[in-house]
């Protein structure tokens, strides 16, 4: 009999709304350890939990993506999601494609070049390959009211209609133990989620869509209501400026490398890292402008913080989440163990 | 002129139409196999569908199966619910504005994808019989 582990949190977490259904955190080495199979470990919970859920298994050793192109440490291999004590046989479980980091996918993906020194060598997972889908859906795993999307970043009950986002940041906060950040997603979020880079096989498109300096979203003034009134649970601000000052000083400019979200752009800005203005299209500064962000008054003259300024400032410096409340992760999460 | 025999496959013309039922009739159908064993018949999923051609197979395997359950004494209701068996659909948005006088203006096709629950949402606590073919069958 082995101990299956894994790290739970409530339906309702949160602020607003709340985590709309139970979410499931699995750690891929934790299942090694004790020698249970993935697919044994999904039944095990869903049949465990009887009700709707969503399950996340981590590689802690790989790496991933963040939605505007930033690398980061721990990504999403698998994703289900289950209700009435059963995973959908068609459509509730996927898995992400392991991607082979070449000199060519770089050429491709100009900011995979961030994957050096403590990167360097670690498998990437962002979202599925399409081929392993029965339909052209999105990166969605469903199953009765319980739905994963957009590579288990964004949870949702089809009943309720109630929705929260996950992103992969405050996500590896809880598989760390650490603080998490929950609050309503708000206008700037908003917004800068569509800032995304051309991938293959990415998190939210499996094509390389939309490139660095382009919106996903299209929608001029209305980009930033889309998810603004949907709760959310992200790291901490200075988390998140860590890892995206580490693209920066690894030369990614954005609007050329990687996306031109807020948080991006008011980071480069503050420690003075190029922004490649003539290459945001006017669709995305359309969307920035009605965040109050215009792209030309960014100035990379003058005095600048240092990263380590910049980190510490981060609450006052990156834009986010409306009415956030600092949480610990033992707070929120559970530490579960059943035998299987 | 087109030949008849070359779109009926060998059929005869007036069976063509028995291979889908018109929506009107489908819910007539259901309706009937469960009111003539006296229980209550709930339909419901098709309310967003003005005009519609069923599966006339399918409607006769469900009719059977409404009729099998209504005819069990512990039965006193049965419910027919019709949902889509994938979870996610792309439907075509056809956005369209007129003149006063309700004349055509102008037309643009958007798109917009729709996630359903699956199947499990309704079948909470029941004993489960799956008839269904797999994916890509009818």
């Amino acid at each position: 009999m082995a101990q299956l582990r894994f790290r739970f949190m409530a339906k309702g977490a949160g602020v607003g709304t709340g985590l709309p259904i139970n979410m499931a955190f699995v750690d891929k080495q934790d299942l090694a350890a004790e020698g249970i199979a993935e697919a044994d470990a999904l039944t095990a919970i869903a049949r465990e939990v009887n009700a709707p859920v969503g399950i996340n298994v981590f590689d802690m050793d790989a790496i991933t993506t963040t939605s505007d192109g930033i690398v980061v440490d721990g990504a999403i291999v698998t994703m289900a999601a289950a209700d009435i004590g059963r995973i959908h046989p068609e459509f509730g479980c996927l898995h992400m494609a392991k991607i082979e980091v070449t000199d060519q996918l770089i050429k491709e993906e100009p900011h995979l070049a961030q994957i050096r020194g403590q990167f360097d060598g670690r498998p990437l997972f962002r979202g599925p390959n399409p081929k392993d889908k029965l339909i052209p859906v999105h990166n969605v795993v469903m199953t009765g009211r319980a739905v994963n999307n957009n590579s288990a970043t964004e949870v949702m009950d089809a009943i309720s209609m109630e929705e929260m986002l996950l992103p992969i940041l405050g996500q590896l906060q809880v598989m760390h133990d650490e603080d998490v950040v929950f609050g309503i997603t708000g206008e700037v979020i908003s917004v800068g989620i569509g800032m995304t880079v051309a991938e293959q096989f990415g998190r939210v498109f499996p094509t390389r869509q939309f490139a660095a300096g382009q919106t996903a979203h299209g929608s001029g003034e209305y980009a930033k209501t889309l998810k603004a009134n949907i709760p959310c649970m992200v790291a901490p601000k200075r988390v998140l400026a860590r890892y995206i000052i580490r693209a920066l000083e690894a030369g990614m400019a954005p609007g050329l490398h990687i996306g031109c979200s807020p948080a991006v752009l008011a980071l480069a800005h503050a420690i003075g890292s190029p922004i490649a203005k003539d290459r945001i299209e006017p669709k995305a500064r359309v969307e920035l402008a009605s965040i109050g962000v215009d792209v030309d008054s960014l100035v990379t003259e003058g005095p600048k913080l240092s990263a380590e300024e910049a980190i510490s400032d981060a609450d006052q410096i990156v834009p986010g989440v409306v009415n956030p409340i600092l949480c610990a992760s033992r707070d929120v999460v559970s530490k579960e163990s059943i035998a299987v | 002129m087109i030949h008849l025999g070359s779109i009926t496959d060998g059929r005869r013309p007036d069976m063509v139409r028995l291979l889908h039922t018109s929506l009107p009739e489908f819910k007539s159908k259901i309706h009937q196999a469960g009111q003539k064993n006296g229980k209550t018949i709930l339909l419901r999923g098709l309310e967003n569908l003005r005009s519609a051609k069923m599966q006339s197979l399918r409607t006769g395997r469900i009719e059977n199966t409404v009729d099998e359950l209504a005819q069990k004494s512990e039965t006193d209701l049965v419910e027919v619910v019709v949902m889509a068996r994938v979870p996610e659909t792309m439907h075509t948005v056809v956005i369209k504005s007129y003149d006063k006088d309700g004349k055509p203006l102008e037309a643009v096709l958007e798109v917009i994808n729709i996630l359903h629950p699956t199947e499990e949402a309704e079948l909470e606590g029941f004993r489960v019989t799956d008839n269904r073919p797999p994916l890509g069958r009818h």
